[in-house]
């Protein structure tokens, strides 16, 4: 890029004077008039038959407005339609926003009340009384594949809901030409990012005009206008979503249930009615990653070079199909990570199971594929008696081969992952740490490192998903759409409105500053509309907080809107200053003519002309000054819709990283410490340089955390054990490690800025690095890691049992 | 049975009546409706709640109302001082220590407790002083700066 004033600048955050003022507006600092507060009964059982829900008791208790049970939900509303995660199923499976007839996990919702106060709704669920009529429950996948295990939906034959495979190059070949196959397991456990404000709605139904309103933080609006319109046939619907105490994935589908329900309470009772979740029903209900299983053998040659991938993958979806291959597909985003490898299989099966049901969570299926590529390098690294960081080497894109195209169909814009190793081995010193970390453990200090890298795709593509569902007749979309709408007001000031929600990632911050660039006119008189309004956003099938599509999109229309605002301006004030668009400059809000900067307009005087004084603009140009523009990625083909083959883009922007960890491990204690941490990231250009490091050290303190320890625990009975973030064992700031970065930006070649995603990117490969890092502490011990978490209680029993 | 609370709450006097099961945190938010004090999680895990309760650091999820009576509340409302933001809160901003913001009032007031007490905390002491505020989003790296960065001001008082 050219100089610039704004871009990749410091700048004082849009945002956090009004969170740190305690002037944020989140859903549950929202009250109407007349409002209830709604509480949901949910199940205490995993797997049950329901029968009749006594009601009458709760409706007496004074202050209790209406419940909602079950049955009434069957009654007057309809089942969400089976979306693109459901779309394989043999036999559709009506899902309702309550369970109906039985429940299939614990905490399931079953009812609603809604009284004057919360806590007169809660008093009343004590008085609810359902009729349960328990079955035996199945926790763990493998027992729910048996035939004689418990099925948990009558409409199919077994408990495996869905099997599929994706295959590119020629695995069979590989496999016959390799010199060694190397083969392991691995194992990744259940859990979540649990945002600090659990899920929220506010719903008001206007009899009158049929319209429902709804305040909500959600973080996809498609997800919810669909479920509005699917569950509740209202047409008129409004969504609002106002700040978002975090999402990273947890707010995207689950949250349809209470849309709906809260909806129909608003619907039953004339008012408008607020629910708000607590910390326990988060834990239990608002869903949770995925737990998979791999089998996996790699074909590789003595040098090296991995000629190939075969992986059987098994998915503990939970209790519910809507999100049935979610972790699967998302898979398709990095499937061969930073490899040039040719030769792939993966066979999957999703399992319910009666635990919660699975959604995404910062990076979905994406920590995960990269745990496999990551944990096979450093197994042939072993086998071959090569360095770890040789075998990645020989095996990585080479940088002259970008923008490349991977066997899958995704085409990497930019990269140069050679240089990213290189530069976090020289930053740890690497060869230097592994000789002294060597010599500290013969002295018996347990110390390791692990050094590994991934990707970070961007920019969802809506029709990812039918790479496995090639018989699926209508496309649920294609690509991705995403709008900004940008005013200079008769002030002079800009207002901006995007597409979509934000979940704490500085969207207004960072789209000041492009706008800002965009249009020569300082970030302070630049405000960006702090809500997701569905009647003011302008908003397409890209405009979600998801997918690390903002940089891609929301920039690419945020962009797009700018410069034609610019070019409005421009002519408006070519006009009357008597010149010609290109002769003009624009300066701090202040448009004169390249050379005599006498005769100049303000944004300020040309806000009362383009809105008030017809007679100074000019014949043919469109009075105002509004832009909308709806951005669409102009290189999405080849593979935008999934060919016979299963290629599709899945994502159409590359980041990458190196993770750098070195660990020291308390043998005593099974305690890992995190003695330093390092990334080498390439975000591509960078707009806001603190909110992209914030980003960083968010998702890197998540993917460290998950691999150390936190996580959700069921007993055999398919009770949730850690319904408390205590249990859960969410990270304090002591047991938080700093985490140094380093960027080495490659701009994409494809994008308006160069700009490529910087969000979640660091939750993929840090449970990856920990683990390689705590396996070479282990050394002494022979031990394999296979499994996450590495919690002190994993660590001790394989030190001192030998096993888990 | 509702009971009558006399109070302080960022320097004003109030005189409300609660019902004696309210906590605290709700009725700062919905009967004072000082909404920038969040609930993240209703048992004391989380922090999002803290206030300060006669100048000490307190989860306002874990008292009743009622146990409010007599004393004087700082929430993340009162901290800035004539419309000016105060020295923990400005650095919070210039350091970007914050993303979605939910934890955020419970943070300042947290480490505001913190500077007060030892403005010279060494970055161990401040991420021990934050042990008891959850945050999901940053990773604490920028919280822990700006804290770190906002104690010349204490030291200076
Ligand atoms: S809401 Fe009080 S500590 Fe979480
Ligand atoms: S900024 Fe989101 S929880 Fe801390």
């Amino acid at each position: 890029m050219t100089e610039t004033q704004y871009i990749g600048k410091k700048i004082r955050s849009k945002e956090a004077p009004r969170h740190v003022s305690g002037g944020g507006q989140f859903v549950d600092d929202v009250s109407l008039p007349g409002m209830l507060h709604a509480v949901v009964l949910r199940s205490s059982y995993a797997h049950a038959r329901m029968g009749h829900i006594e009601t009458r008791a709760a409706l007496e208790v004074p202050g209790v407005v209406a419940v909602l049970t079950s049955e009434e939900v069957k009654r007057t509303s309809r089942p969400f339609k089976p979306g693109r995660y459901s779309a394989g199923l043999q036999k559709p499976i009506p899902e309702y926003a309550t369970a109906v007839d039985r429940v299939r996990y614990v905490g399931e919702p079953v009812a609603m009340v809604a009284a004057r106060s919360r806590a007169v709704a809660e008093d009343a669920l004590d008085l609810i009384s359902v009729e349960y009529e328990p079955l035996p429950a199945v926790v763990d996948p493998w027992e729910a594949m048996e035939p004689a295990a418990p099925l948990l939906f009558d409409e199919l034959d077994s408990n495996v809901a869905w099997k599929g495979a994706l295959s590119y190059g020629d695995v069979d070949e590989a496999f016959q030409s390799a010199d060694q196959i190397v083969r392991e397991k691995l194992k990744i456990h259940r859990y979540s990012s649990t945002p600090l404000e659990s899920l929220a709605c506010l719903a008001s139904f206007d009899d009158a005009s049929s319209k429902l309103t709804l305040w909500c933080n959600g973080q996809n609006p498609e997800v919810l206008y669909d479920a509005l319109g699917e569950a509740l046939d209202v047409q008129d619907v409004r969504v609002i979503l106002p700040d978002i105490g975090g999402g990273f994935g947890q707010k995207i589908h689950l949250i349809r249930k209470y849309v709906v329900l809260t909806g129909l309470m608003s619907v039953k009772t004339g008012r408008p009615v607020k629910w708000i979740e607590d910390r326990t029903e988060h834990m239990m209900a608002a869903g949770q990653s995925c737990g998979m299983e791999f089998d996996i053998e790699a074909a590789v040659k003595k040098d090296g070079t991995v000629l190939g991938l075969k992986i059987q993958e098994v998915d503990d979806v939970g209790g519910s199909v809507s999100t049935l291959t979610i972790h699967f597909t998302n898979k398709l985003n990095n499937l061969f990570s930073t490899y040039k490898v040719k030769n792939f299989r993966l066979e999957g099966r999703s399992v319910v199971t009666n635990k919660c049901p699975v959604v995404p969570n910062r990076g979905i299926g994406k920590p995960s594929m990269c745990f496999i590529w990551e944990r096979m390098m450093d197994r042939v690294a072993q086998e071959l008696g090569m360095s770890p960081v040789e075998v990645r080497s020989k095996n990585l894109v080479p940088t002259s081969e970008f923008p490349y195209t991977a066997p899958n169909g995704n085409v990497y814009d930019s990269g140069d992952y050679t240089q990213l190793l290189e530069k976090a081995v020289k930053k740890l010193e690497y060869e230097k740490l592994r000789k002294e970390l060597k010599q500290k453990r013969e002295k018996g200090k347990y110390l390791g490192v692990g050094l590994v890298i991934g990707l970070e795709p961007g920019g969802r593509n809506a029709a990812r998903d039918m790479a496995i569902f090639p018989d699926v007749k209508e496309l649920p979309g294609a690509g991705g759409v995403e709008g900004a709408t940008i005013k200079l007001e008769r002030n002079g000031s800009v207002t901006v409105f995007l597409g979509a929600p934000s979940c704490g990632q500085f969207h207004e911050t960072t789209t000041a500053q492009v706008v800002a660039e965009n249009l020569g006119l300082s970030p302070d008189n630049i405000s960006v509309a702090p809500r997701f309004d569905s009647e003011v956003s302008p908003w397409g099938v890209a405009s979600s907080n998801t997918g690390n599509n903002f940089h891609l999109y929301d920039i690419g229309a945020v962009h797009g809107a700018s410069l034609k605002l610019r070019e409005k301006i421009l002519q408006l004030s070519a006009h009357l200053l008597e010149s010609s668009p290109q002769k003009l400059t624009i300066d701090d809000g202040i448009i004169s003519i390249q050379g005599s900067p006498d005769k100049t307009f303000t944004f300020n005087e040309l806000g009362k002309i383009a809105y008030g004084n017809q007679s100074l603009i000019p014949e043919g140009l469109e009075a105002g000054l509004q832009t909308t523009y709806y951005y669409k990625f102009p290189h999405a083909q080849p593979f935008m819709v999934p060919d016979k083959e299963g290629r599709v883009r899945a994502q159409f922007t590359f980041s990458a990283a190196a993770h750098g960890a070195v660990v020291e491990i308390d043998t005593e204690t099974g305690r890992v410490k995190v003695v330093r941490y390092i990334i080498v990231s390439d975000n591509g250009t960078i707009i806001n340089p603190d909110v992209v490091d914030g980003q960083i050290y968010g998702s890197v303190a998540h993917g460290i955390s998950v691999a150390l320890g936190e996580g959700f625990v069921y007993d055999s009975d398919g009770q949730l054990l850690t319904v408390t973030l205590t249990d859960y064992s969410k990270p304090t700031a002591c047991e938080t490690p700093r985490v140094e970065i380093e960027h080495a930006p490659v701009p994409s070649p494809f994008s308006v800025l160069g700009q490529k995603a910087a969000g979640e990117g660091a939750a993929i490969p840090s449970p990856a690095a920990i683990a390689s890092a705590v396996e070479d502490a282990l050394q002494p011990f022979g031990i394999k890691i296979r499994e996450l978490p590495l919690s002190p209680e994993v660590i001790w029993r394989l030190v001192h049992q030998g096993e888990r | 049975m509702k009971q009558l609370i006399q109070l302080r709450i960022n320097g004003q006097a109030y005189e409300e009546e609660a019902e004696p099961r309210m906590l605290l945190a709700f009725f700062l938010r919905e009967t004072i409706g000082l909404t920038g004090t969040h609930v993240g999680c209703v048992v004391g895990e989380c922090g999002a709640c803290s206030i300060l309760l006669d100048g000490r650091v307190v989860k306002s999820c874990l008292l009743f109302a009622v146990q409010a009576n007599g004393k004087e509340i700082t929430t993340v409302e009162g901290l800035a001082q004539d419309g000016e933001l105060s020295p923990i809160q400005e650095a919070f901003v210039k350091h970007y220590a914050l993303q979605c913001g939910y934890c955020t009032s419970g943070m300042l007031l947290a480490a505001h407790a913190l500077l007060t007490r030892n403005p010279d905390s060494s970055e161990e002491e401040i991420r021990r002083g934050l042990a008891g505020n959850l945050c999901m989003c940053t990773g604490y790296t920028q919280i822990v700066d700006a804290v770190k960065a906002a104690a010349g001001e204490y030291k200076k008082v």
